[in-house]
């Protein structure tokens, strides 16, 4: 049986476990309100963005559309070519499944490629440490980027998006994928895997050229527009990405670090009762002692 | 005479939503284009410059860097990179930053991003010009 000490020992140090992971908690809380306010605020902008183009598409000659430069974002040259995926985790741990999940997402994923060479951007430094470990796939990390929870911004986004262009027409990719945890709730995050480029694939409920001709003013030309339109829209994309993923994993971290303090009180509290008994069961012991060696004396 | 439906948006913020705006006057790629209630349809990229609105018979200003109108039926929605009210800009740190980018351009070190020293440049002079229409009106 434990001595005394070492249960007020054993109990002391669960304390202090529990005042960090308390702490964490409370960290995570005051920042999730932000971060869930900042993606409130940044859905307006995407959904226009995306009206925008739609608009754009529907009145673009099919023709002038399969030959304006931002064709290629909507179907891709090359079926047969490699693939491209963004990984989106966090920079630290001790948030609960968030991270393990998407690794094994991930592992599921290279798996099926078949052979097939993957391109990969990784956000965030679980992902890419994770990643660097595997062993006899045929992987190409083309960039990455970490230390940006939880302060995301658009420039951020600027950075992952441009080096996502130039990976998708340099590498002359089919498809694209987006692994990260979508913000579903204070207590839930989604595990999410999308195709993302090439784009007709997320805009292939947008009607198709009407042949009607709508009396719009374009300046510039339509071609120009949609060309800087879609390059705005692939960052608002990935910002938005950013900001889901970001408010998931305070989510996460929260919703761990609750259940981590709720358990070390209940060790606590099964530990304290250990420690009283162990203590009764001393002086009990004593007691006795006392009485039998007085008894003794009577006699 | 009808009224426009002004609505501005960047990434992380809206600035305005829903405003009604008796004119408007965009920095469009082309040349500055004014809008009044019942405008033919248009969508137009922007430059970076300075947005003017009136409202109520009183004239606001507003930067923006970079971006898109859209405007249908009275509504005019403007979605750009960046923009700031007049009264978020402020001149020092707007003559500071012209300095910088004029002097990173003229020392053309080896690691000069021209792209970017010019782009921030522009930014510089349009808050500046901003800074300026504070003055002149007392805002």
């Amino acid at each position: 049986m434990a001595s005394l000490r070492d249960i007020r020992k054993h109990i002391k140090s669960i304390k202090s476990i529990k005042q960090i992971t308390y702490a964490m908690k409370m960290v995570a809380a005051a920042r999730i309100k932000k971060a869930q306010s900042s993606m409130l605020s940044a859905r307006p902008y995407a959904f226009e963005m995306e009206k925008a183009i739609n608009m754009l598409r529907c009145e673009m000659a099919e023709d002038d559309f399969k030959n304006s430069s931002s064709y290629k974002f909507f179907e891709t040259s090359n079926p047969s070519g490699d693939i491209g995926l963004v990984l989106v985790t966090s920079d630290k741990g001790l948030c609960g499944a968030f991270n393990a999940s998407i690794i094994k997402k991930s592992i599921s994923f290279i798996k099926s490629a078949e052979g097939k060479k993957i391109h990969i951007i990784t956000v965030g430094k679980k992902g890419r440490d994770f990643l660097r470990r595997i062993k006899n796939a045929n992987l190409n990390f083309y960039y990455e980027i970490f230390g940006i929870f939880p302060k995301v911004n658009y420039t951020h986004s600027n950075l992952i998006a441009e080096n996502l262009i130039k990976m998708y027409s340099e590498k002359k990719l089919s498809k694209v994928y987006f692994i990260y945890n979508e913000f579903k709730s204070m207590i839930s995050q989604e595990l999410k895997e999308e195709v993302f480029l090439p784009l007709n694939l997320r805009f292939e409920s947008a009607k198709k050229h009407t042949g009607r001709i709508s009396d719009f003013y374009f300046e510039p030309s339509k071609e120009k527009l949609l060309e800087g339109l879609i390059e705005r829209y692939i960052k608002s994309q990935i910002y938005r990405m950013l900001l889901e993923s970001q408010a998931a994993e305070l989510s996460a971290r929260m919703n761990a670090m609750e259940n981590a303090s709720k358990n070390a009180g209940e060790l606590i509290d099964g530990l304290t009762l250990k420690m009283n008994k162990t203590r009764q069961a001393m002086i009990t012991t004593e007691l006795n002692e006392i009485v039998s060696g007085a008894g003794a004396l009577e006699e | 005479m009808g009224k426009i439906n002004l609505t501005v948006l960047t990434p992380d913020r809206v600035l305005i939503s829903g405003l009604e705006a008796d004119s408007l006057v965009l920095p469009a790629y082309g040349g500055e284009l004014g809008v009044l209630p019942g405008h033919a349809p248009l969508v137009a990229q922007l430059k970076e410059g300075i947005l003017k609105y009136k409202s109520g018979g009183k004239e606001e200003f507003l930067s923006v860097f970079w971006g898109f109108a859209y405007i249908e039926k009275d509504k005019a929605v403007i979605l750009t990179e960046m923009a700031e009210m007049l009264k978020e800009i402020s001149e020092e740190r707007a003559r500071q930053e012209y300095q910088r980018a004029k002097d990173a351009i003229n020392m053309k070190g080896a690691d000069l991003d021209l792209d970017s020293a010019q782009a921030s440049l522009k930014k510089a002079v349009v808050r500046m010009k901003l800074a300026e229409i504070r003055k002149n009106k007392n805002i």
